[in-house]
């Protein structure tokens, strides 16, 4: 019977429990039969254990390719497992010599050397049933292990570190490729960083939905650069211990890695960034060479750091993340030379601010004069070439054309082939007012290599809006000034008032943008730019600033956040604020017109009366609009501009607004 | 290029405060009194363009007319180390050099005479420029040449280019001390009836105030012409800043010039500059002067800073039309919204009644090539109602001479008053005119406001 036990204990009998059960009642002592009850549910569970290392094990995976429960991890945890199981068989073979040189000893007495692994066979048992029942992979597998290690069982815990540090061998070695190397040594998709082409969302989705105000969201959409290398975190992944931060921290050093191999002065053929596998090996001397010049000579360094992370005494997340922040440093500071002196990034956000936000005024007022004409109708075919074509001659006009600066810029007009047939479908709506030059022009901008970092499709976006918005105010402005000569001579006292107001809105509202706005706003990133040396703080400035210019622009959507990400063109811009000022952009467009159209003067007078009309509504809308939106963010800067528009608290009277809402223009 | 302008100088006075604004225009671009780039120069972002020309041989010209009809004033810039600066096409003087005696008519009478020449000139000037905005004429109003030519060729300029503006810098005589033109008041007061009417934009140089300024603020006792030309010229080349250093907005003429002036004849502008020092301060002063935004603004709004001397304001009903500040030197931009926000919470400054109003404030650069000995510069250009009193103090003097039919004679030699005097009395009403509207800009009630004159 003791040999029964024996054998069951090396997992050598395969009997069954109801065989079981009937035998030992014919041999038994008393008692002998619960013990032998004991000794056999350890053998159980042994026997489990056992079994899982099998089909999970090196071997394993050699004789049955493709199973399903194959994994570097796996395979790391089931050596550990027979590292641990180790013990148990020295201690069988020491009862069995003991057992078989002399038969007096009794059942109990084998049950004696095995009870202690009870507890830790319970244990494995249930990591094995976790992870079968969860179907857990890769990392999982070591947060798993991670959350075992603290338990008052000494010998347990014994074990499960050292388990725990045979599957984190494989996650630190997964680290170290990654963080020093940009390289992903993971065929089994375990680790938490994936190469991912297929399910681009992922990421997206898991960036924006902690954040829950809107202003923060649009802040994090605009820092968010896809590095365009298919790399993603892969969330289910992440282990438990691991803050979200951290993981991103690691995601971005290996991003950054491969970035700087794509450095297009080494690679000029291979133009598309898609890691392409069969060419890798020609970019390997690219890369390498860059390699080097980032670590400098802390490669060594970093590497022996994150080896002793193998080691679970050392592996902390204080301790990880120590290593992953120097590691991030170094990174970034390379980065910061490459992106800020070797592309010359400070002078590239004047060139932003030039372009974009129409610092060079007098390229854009010449610019203006000589495509106003051509920007009012819809776009033609060939309105992008004339478009460029103006562009130089202003260029010209203004001494700009030799500076290499320009040539970085140029407009594309989106030409909508107007609708020929009559199949009406839900989206024609749009397509039958086609759009005139001034709401779907693009500047385009060439700018140097990792400055993409910076400027994503979505940023280029973001400027074009606030480019559109005040091209137009611009233009607005212009017409208007181009008739003041015209009504000066004129007798109409209140044709001269109506060109009058409508002067000063726009006059006012353009030094809001340009000085409240955008210079108050450009300085503060300037300083920022200055006081830092860390690409990412950078990054996060200039995503503060294009955050801080759209919303104090109007331009993006105070009433749902969800909106705001969605679309990048103009239709989505349903802020109340802006909706008006484009409103009184275009009373003063068709004011502009009117010279043309109007020619009694009872015609003219009528005109004026009704534009007046909408003009006091319009701007008694905007005073109310106040009151609604005081407690927003946006309410601040509304009341700047009305500051500017009310200074000698004349519109206010004239809307007779009440004294409370006239006090709350101070604010 | 565009927005360029063409600057005519006439007279005594105007060629001499034209000679001025030329050496700093040169000075802040880092142009040689040769018109030769030099070389610390040859890399500014500035648009020397809008007041020079290139000639094909590297120089830069100024844009520039030269008119006088007598050779004094013409001579000593023609001797000067500028005196290759010029084109010499543009650089005219009357044949027989005698003058205008200080006499409008005979002035006026010249310019008819001359109009042909000198309007080739302006011409030949024009056509050679791509887009030309407008002029700007200087002279005095006191004079012969300046006030009584100017008259003439500001009547005409509008007829020749209706789409150009016209600004002028207007030299308003000193009434604090007897003028050696005794017949001063009436030259002022037939040029003003020019300027009400021709001009699109007068800024106002009015030597009474620029005497105290000198006196007062830069503790120069008897200030020479010299120096007081120097204010002035730091006037104007400020006023023009934002079109030579370009930045967002005000790149052009006009967008200087409408927003200030919201009713046609009230055109008159006033000045103000803060902070200023004289050359022999420079030395004793601490190197650079620290001055915030508030401090510029705040000061600007002061009159004891104005350029122009205006009667005090005891009822306190005149009020500011508008104001444009251009603001040069390192500037915080954020403090523009404070120091906007301090100002009208403090009502600092008193507006229309009638119609939107506000302090305009452009940020500008400064010449790199100029040692500036302050950190922020401020220049103030504002639409006053009170400067109707200077206005009045003109028709007033008129009056005077009027009333005793004093010096008419010299008048009666040209043939503009041989008949009759009717043009003196015409001036007359013009100038009343705008002094009245002006007191009926600071009521409510201007929005229903007729000139006499037109009810009739």
């Amino acid at each position: 019977m003791i040999h029964d036990a024996l054998l069951i204990l090396w997992d050598c009998s395969h009997t069954t429990e109801a065989e079981q059960g009937t035998e030992l009642v014919e041999y038994a002592n008393q008692g002998d039969s619960e013990i032998f009850g004991r000794i056999n549910d350890i053998a159980k569970s042994h026997h489990r254990i056992q079994r899982f290392v099998e089909a999970t094990g090196f071997r394993s995976r050699k004789t049955h390719a493709g199973l399903k429960m194959c994994g570097l991890y796996s395979q790391a945890l089931s050596e550990g497992f027979s590292e641990v199981l180790q013990s148990y068989k020295q201690d069988l073979m020491e009862v069995e010599g003991l057992v078989i040189g002399n038969h007096n000893y009794t059942l109990s007495f084998v049950y004696s050397y095995v009870e202690k692994y009870r507890g830790l066979f319970n244990t494995l048992n249930k990591i094995i049933d976790t992870i079968e029942q969860r179907k857990l992979t890769g990392c999982q597998i070591l947060s798993l292990l991670h959350q075992y290690i603290l338990t008052g069982n000494e010998r347990v815990h014994e074990a499960v570190v050292k388990i725990f540090s045979c599957v984190n061998k494989v996650f630190v070695n997964q680290l170290c490729t990654w963080l020093l190397y940009g390289e992903l040594k993971d065929p089994y998709e375990e680790f938490i960083i994936l190469h991912n082409q297929t399910h681009p969302g992922v990421s997206d989705t898991f960036l924006t939905s902690p954040t829950s105000a809107c202003e923060k969201s649009l802040v994090s959409t605009l820092q968010d650069t896809s590095l365009e290398c298919g790399y993603t975190l892969n969330t289910n992944m992440i282990p438990y211990f691991m803050p979200l931060s951290l993981a991103q921290e690691i995601l971005f050093i290996g991003k950054t890695i491969i970035l700087f191999g794509f450095d297009p002065k080494k690679v000029k053929k291979n133009s598309s960034f898609v890691a392409n596998r069969t060419l890798m090996p020609l970019q390997k001397l690219g890369v390498e060479s860059r390699r080097f010049t980032i670590w400098e000579d802390k490669e060594a360094e970093f590497h022996e750091k994150l080896q002793k992370l193998k080691n679970p005494e050392v592996f902390e997340v204080c301790n990880l993340r120590g290593v992953i922040r120097e590691i991030k440093e170094c990174v970034t500071k390379h980065l910061w030379t490459v992106a800020v002196e070797e592309a010359q990034l400070i002078h590239e956000l004047r060139l932003m601010k030039d372009f974009y936000l129409l610092g060079r005024g007098e390229l854009f007022l010449e610019l203006l004069r000589l495509t106003a004409h051509m920007l009012d109708k819809p776009t033609a075919r060939t309105s992008t070439r004339d478009m460029n074509h103006a562009f130089q001659l202003a260029a010209r006009a203004v001494f700009l054309s030799n500076s290499a600066d320009i040539e970085k810029f140029c407009f594309e007009l989106p030409y909508v082939k107007p609708n020929v047939s009559t199949n009406t479908t839900t989206g024609d709506d749009d397509s039958s007012t086609v759009a005139d030059g001034w709401s779907s022009i693009i500047l385009k901008y060439d700018f140097k290599w990792p400055l993409h970092l910076l400027f994503t499709p979505e940023v280029l976006a973001r400027y074009n809006d606030m480019f559109r918005l005040l091209l137009r105010i611009k233009k607005t402005q212009h017409d208007l000034h181009a008739l003041w000569k015209t009504y000066k001579q004129s007798t109409s006292f209140s044709m001269c008032q109506l060109h009058n107001k409508l002067m000063f809105l726009m006059d006012n509202l353009q030094h809001y943008m340009q000085a409240d706005v955008l210079e108050t706003n450009f300085s503060r990133l300037m300083d920022a730019v200055h006081r830092t040396n860390d690409f990412e703080k950078l990054k996060k400035a200039h995503a503060n600033f294009l955050a801080d210019i759209l919303s104090q622009s109007f331009l993006t959507v105070t009433s749902s956040c969800d909106s705001d990400c969605s679309g990048d063109t103009t239709d989505s811009l349903n802020n109340p604020v802006f909706c008006n000022i484009m409103e009184l952009l275009k009373l003063c467009h068709s004011f502009c017109g009117m010279s043309d159209t109007v020619a009694d003067r009872e015609a003219e007078d009528y005109y004026i009366r009704g534009y007046s009309d909408r003009f006091s509504k319009l701007v008694k809308q905007l005073m109310q609009l106040l009151v609604s939106l005081r407690d927003r963010p946006c309410g601040v800067y509304l009341a700047r501009l009305l500051m500017r528009l009310d200074y000698n608290r004349w519109l206010s009277g004239e809307a007779q607004l009440t004294q409370s809402v006239t006090n709350m223009l101070r604010c | 290029m565009p927005s360029e302008m063409i600057t005519l100088q006439l007279g005594q006075c105007g060629n001499q405060i034209g000679f001025e604004f030329w050496k700093q225009l040169c000075i802040e671009h880092g142009i040689s009194p040769e018109g030769i780039l030099e070389e610390y120069a040859s890399a500014g972002s500035d648009r020397k363009d809008v007041f020079f020309y290139q000639a094909d041989d590297d120089h830069y010209i100024p844009r520039a007319v030269l008119l006088d009809l007598e050779p004094r004033v013409i001579h000593t810039i023609m001797n000067s180390p500028y005196a290759k600066l010029y084109n010499p096409e543009n650089v005219y003087l009357s044949k027989h050099g005698g003058g205008a005696g200080n006499n409008w008519a005979s002035g006026y009478a010249q310019g008819e005479k001359l109009n042909e020449e000198v309007f080739d000139i302006i011409n030949r000037e024009a056509d050679g420029s791509d887009n030309l905005e407008g002029f700007v004429l200087c002279h005095s109003i006191a004079g012969g040449t300046g006030s009584g030519m100017g008259s003439y060729i500001l009547e005409h300029l509008s007829d020749r280019f209706p789409k150009k503006l016209v600004q002028t810098y207007s030299v308003f005589p000193n009434l604090d001390e007897i003028s050696d033109v005794v017949v001063q008041p009436y030259n002022s007061l037939l040029t003003l009836k020019r300027l009400t009417e021709s001009a699109d934009c007068v800024m106002v140089l009015d030597n009474t105030a620029l005497n105290r300024i000198a006196s007062d603020r830069l503790h120069i006792q008897n200030p020479s012409f010299a120096q007081i030309n120097t204010l002035v010229s730091t006037i104007m080349s400020a006023s023009t800043a934002t079109l030579r250093y370009p930045s967002y907005m005000n790149n052009d003429l006009i967008s200087l010039v409408a927003p200030l002036i919201p009713t046609p004849r009230l055109h008159f502008l006033m000045t103000g500059y803060t902070p200023l020092t004289a050359d022999h301060e420079l030395n004793t002063a601490p190197k650079i002067r620290k001055t915030t935004v508030l401090d510029v603004m705040q000061r600007l709004l002061q009159p004891k800073n104005m350029m122009v001397s205006l009667s005090p304001d005891r009822t306190n009903q005149h009020c500011y039309i508008s104001i444009l500040n251009i603001i040069q030197g390192e500037v915080d931009p954020s403090q523009v919204h404070k120091s906007l926000q301090r100002i009208r919470e403090r009502k600092l400054a008193s507006f229309i009644p009638w119609g939107p109003a506000s302090i305009q404030v452009a940020l500008s650069r400064r010449s790199p090539y100029v040692h500036a000995s302050h950190k922020v510069s401020g220049l103030l250009l504002a639409n006053h109602t009170n400067i109707s009193s200077l206005f009045d103090r003109c028709l007033q003097q008129f009056d005077k001479l009027r009333k005793r039919e004093a010096f008419l004679e010299v008048f009666r030699k040209e043939p503009m008053f041989k008949d009759s005097l009717e043009e003196f009395d015409e001036s007359r009403g013009v100038v009343d005119d705008l002094v009245q509207e002006y007191q009926a800009a600071a009521t409510p009630d201007y929005v229903h406001w007729n000139p006499e004159s037109s009810q009739i």
